[in-house]
């Protein structure tokens, strides 16, 4: 009697393993809960990302319409001139433009989460199969069909750095540097 | 003397951005979704300029190109590819497709104008 009170009872896991309990199998089901924690987060963004895009489009059709009135008042109108409501549409353009960029980002996070999602779900199968996850020229293979998804410079610069052994800080380092490069947008070649 | 763009997109978003962009200096912008609903729009209708994305479910703009080059009112149409892609394997399939240009995302509004000025 004493001992039954006295004990604290084990974790119920500790006691009874289910019969097809496995590391692996259980690597599986964590890369699965961050790949369906980043999708849950991806969903909830794209809405609120589309509702800005709606009230940009709205506020760039306002501008628009702002700047035709002003190309056609008179020079003076309510003290203020037609070319001082020109000169402020053309920031208003300028500032657009700068938004246009922004919003880009926008898309490009949304590919490359995407990769690294399609990477979670890959490496979660990978795992479970024991006779690959043993053999190394099978985890060259991984990497290698992984590195084909990777297809923006930015991904591929992180990805030769982790797959050739580069600590997290240098990638960190290599990727600010990388961002500092290529903050400009764009680069364009005609064949 | 502005004409008519087809520009291809999977995103909602870049799409706005890049009809945004070609209404304001004057452009008739006519989108689509993917590859398949661009190529049902060419076979049946003429454009000045194809501007596509290449990463798309259904067709890829890679494959879009190939097609539209098919098409004999394409043949000469300028096709440019907007895409977040910079590797250099992916740049030579599309010039192998076609493609008159490559444009890196994110697009300069600017840029991409003086882009299409220059290839129109």
């Amino acid at each position: 009697m004493l001992a039954e009170t006295s004990s604290s009872p084990a974790p119920t896991a500790a006691i009874s393993k289910p019969a097809d309990w496995s590391p692996e199998q259980e690597t599986a089901l964590l890369l699965d809960l961050c790949e369906a924690q980043m999708e849950a987060a991806m969903r909830d963004s794209d809405q609120s990302v589309d509702m800005l895009v709606r009230a940009f489009t709205d506020l760039v059709e306002a501008s628009r319409a702002m700047s035709e009135m002003a190309s056609k008042m008179p020079p003076a109108h309510d003290g203020m001139t037609a070319g001082e409501l020109n000169r402020r549409a053309e920031m208003v353009s300028k500032q657009i433009n700068d938004a246009i960029v922004a919003f880009q980002f926008y898309d490009k996070l949304t590919q490359r989460l995407g990769h690294v999602r399609h990477s979670l779900t890959t490496l979660a199968l990978f795992v479970c199969n024991r006779t690959q996850t043993q053999q190394r020229d099978h985890w060259h293979k991984l990497l290698t069909s992984l590195r084909r998804l990777y297809r923006t410079q930015e991904e591929r610069v992180v990805f030769d750095l982790v797959a050739e052994g580069a600590t997290a800080d240098a990638v960190r380092a290599a990727v600010s540097h990388d961002e500092n490069k290529h903050s400009e947008a764009s680069s364009v070649e005609l064949f | 003397m502005p004409g008519v763009i087809l520009a291809v997109d999977d995103s909602a978003s870049m799409r706005q951005m890049v009809r945004y962009t070609l209404e304001n200096a004057g452009y008739e912008v006519v989108q689509a979704n993917d590859g398949v609903e661009a190529l049902d729009y060419a076979k049946g209708s003429g454009v000045d300029l194809v501007l596509t994305d290449v990463n798309m479910p259904n067709m890829d703009g890679i494959t879009l190109c190939k097609e539209l080059r098919g098409l004999s009112h394409y043949k000469g149409v300028p096709i440019l590819m907007l895409t977040t892609e910079s590797a250099s394997d992916t740049k030579s399939r599309g010039k192998q497709a076609g493609a008159t240009g490559w444009i890196v995302k994110p697009f300069n509004p600017e840029q991409l104008l003086a882009t299409i000025a220059k290839v129109l």
